[in-house]
């Protein structure tokens, strides 16, 4: 065992935790909402819309995410190669920096998830909540900020946790697409010297302290929320 | 965009990768039945009055929580044998099925201590308790009252993470298992590169498939066990 190395590939670990922090709040900010909407065509059940989010989330949920990772990889370059070709974009496609296709694949795979969150969060909202606000004279609009989303989010917020965990997780994967995250960082510097154990220690510990601080944010967070959870009589 | 894309390559793809079908079947079933026998240890840990072992519990399957396999994978491949190597053990003409049933029974094993310790929880003591006073020994009681009871609670979950088992299996390729990914990169690197996209598509076809399968027969499970289900109103 390499102390040495051990301690130095632990901060060019840690210097991947910014691309990975990045691909999760993009891909967060893009699926809170897509998923919140797309849930909402499932609860309202309107005819096209709640089919193709059927199909998309089982598609995503039942096809590891490497394999998706490739399918975007290799399925994206091809459709710019034939937009740049045809108005003559004088751009080139491997020029593209894969941070872009990091954001693609886990907006696409986590707003699957939000679905599966958002579904079961607001089948636990009754129904009278709903109408109980209509009959104050609240907008469909002000109904769901006001009272639905708030409700929505308290029992919804333990799945987000583990969905945001699972992400961060997953960002471990770019290295697919060669990006400069967590792993692939310190598997580089490993290269050298093969400390390939100690790289793999390192790696290991990163995550563990990035994956329990998260947990911990969303479990102090969950506790100032929870004055809107309602008491079971 | 025809020049590059040929749909007769994805159904070229699904006989040469259907074989391996078999492969991470072996990888799931292996890693399923060690990571369950763990789990019921470590479920058994967490539940028992030692304040220790539950604290080692649940600091194990925090750790397992937040690795990604694929870390824990490379992790297990090469720190095994160089932790083997102290104790004079040499690790390395393994196969590499061993690592690999070794990271997904560990992670396995995390996820089932969950799944057990909520379902035996679910159950309300006072099952047990009726069970011992009409006379039933306690691994009567366990056996006839309460794991059944048990079993239909659990079986979602434990179908969910077995979902996510096959799916996290497909990593071992990057430690050259040929599973059906594995055979999916060899057809790809076979074709020089060209048509990735179409083998991947039939390869994400099978896993599809495969979830959908297992989701119904899990499904049709959890409808056969909850036959004799009778709910106990608490309120």
């Amino acid at each position: 065992m390499d102390f040495k190395f051990l301690v130095d590939t632990f901060f060019v670990a840690l210097s991947g935790v910014p691309t990975a922090l990045i691909i999760t709040i993009i891909s967060l900010l893009i699926a809170l909402p897509l998923g919140f909407l797309l849930a909402l065509t499932r609860i309202n059940q309107i005819p096209v819309l709640q089919r193709f989010a059927q199909v998309y989330v089982s598609f995503i949920r039942g096809t590891p995410v490497i394999v998706q990772i490739f399918i975007v990889y290799s399925s994206v370059p091809l459709f710019l190669t034939s937009i740049f070709e045809k108005y003559h974009i004088d751009k080139n496609v491997y020029d593209i920096n894969p941070i872009w296709y990091a954001f693609i694949v886990f907006s696409i795979n986590t707003t699957a998830i939000m679905i599966e969150i958002f579904r079961s969060a607001i089948s636990t909202v009754s129904k009278g909540q709903l109408e109980a606000a209509y009959s104050v004279g609240l907008t469909n609009v002000q109904a769901l900020r006001r009272i639905i989303i708030p409700q929505v989010l308290v029992t919804a917020l333990p799945n987000i946790c583990t969905a945001t965990v699972n992400l961060i997780k997953a960002t471990s994967l770019g290295y697919a697409m060669s990006l400069q995250e967590i792993t692939l960082r310190a598997k580089v510097a490993a290269n050298v010297g093969y400390n390939y154990v100690e790289a793999y220690i390192d790696i290991f510990l990163v995550y563990l302290i990035l994956c329990s601080l998260v947990e911990y944010l969303f479990k102090r967070y969950e506790k100032r929320l929870s004055k809107y959870k309602i008491a079971h009589a | 965009m025809e020049k590059y894309f040929n749909a007769s390559y994805i159904w070229e793809s699904f006989p040469m990768l259907l074989p391996y079908v078999k492969v991470t079947f072996l990888v799931a079933g292996l890693s399923v039945l060690f990571g369950t026998l763990l789990g019921f240890i470590l479920a058994a840990m967490k539940i028992g009055n030692n304040k220790v072992a539950r604290k080692i519990a649940n600091a194990y399957i925090t750790a397992l929580r937040c690795t990604p396999s694929i870390v824990l994978l490379f992790l297990v491949y090469y720190g095994l044998p160089a932790l083997a190597e102290n104790f004079g053990l040499l690790l390395d003409n393994v196969d590499k099925l061993f690592f690999i049933v070794i990271t997904f029974s560990l992670q396995f094993a995390a996820a089932m201590a969950e799944v057990i310790r909520s379902a035996y929880q679910s159950i309300d003591k006072g099952q047990f308790e009726a069970a011992v006073s009409v006379g039933l020994s306690n691994f009567q009681a366990y056996r006839r009252i309460v794991f059944p009871q048990a079993l239909v609670v659990a079986l979602p979950n434990f179908g969910n993470s077995l979902l996510e088992l096959i799916k996290e299996g497909s990593l071992a390729y990057t430690i050259g298992l040929i599973d059906v990914m594995g055979k999916a990169s060899l057809i790809i690197d076979g074709r020089f590169n060209a048509h990735a996209l179409e083998t991947y598509i039939a390869l994400s076809v099978i896993y599809w498939v495969i979830s959908i399968v297992i989701e119904q027969v899990f499904f049709k499970l959890e409808k056969i066990f909850s036959k004799g289900k009778q709910v106990i109103k608490t309120t």
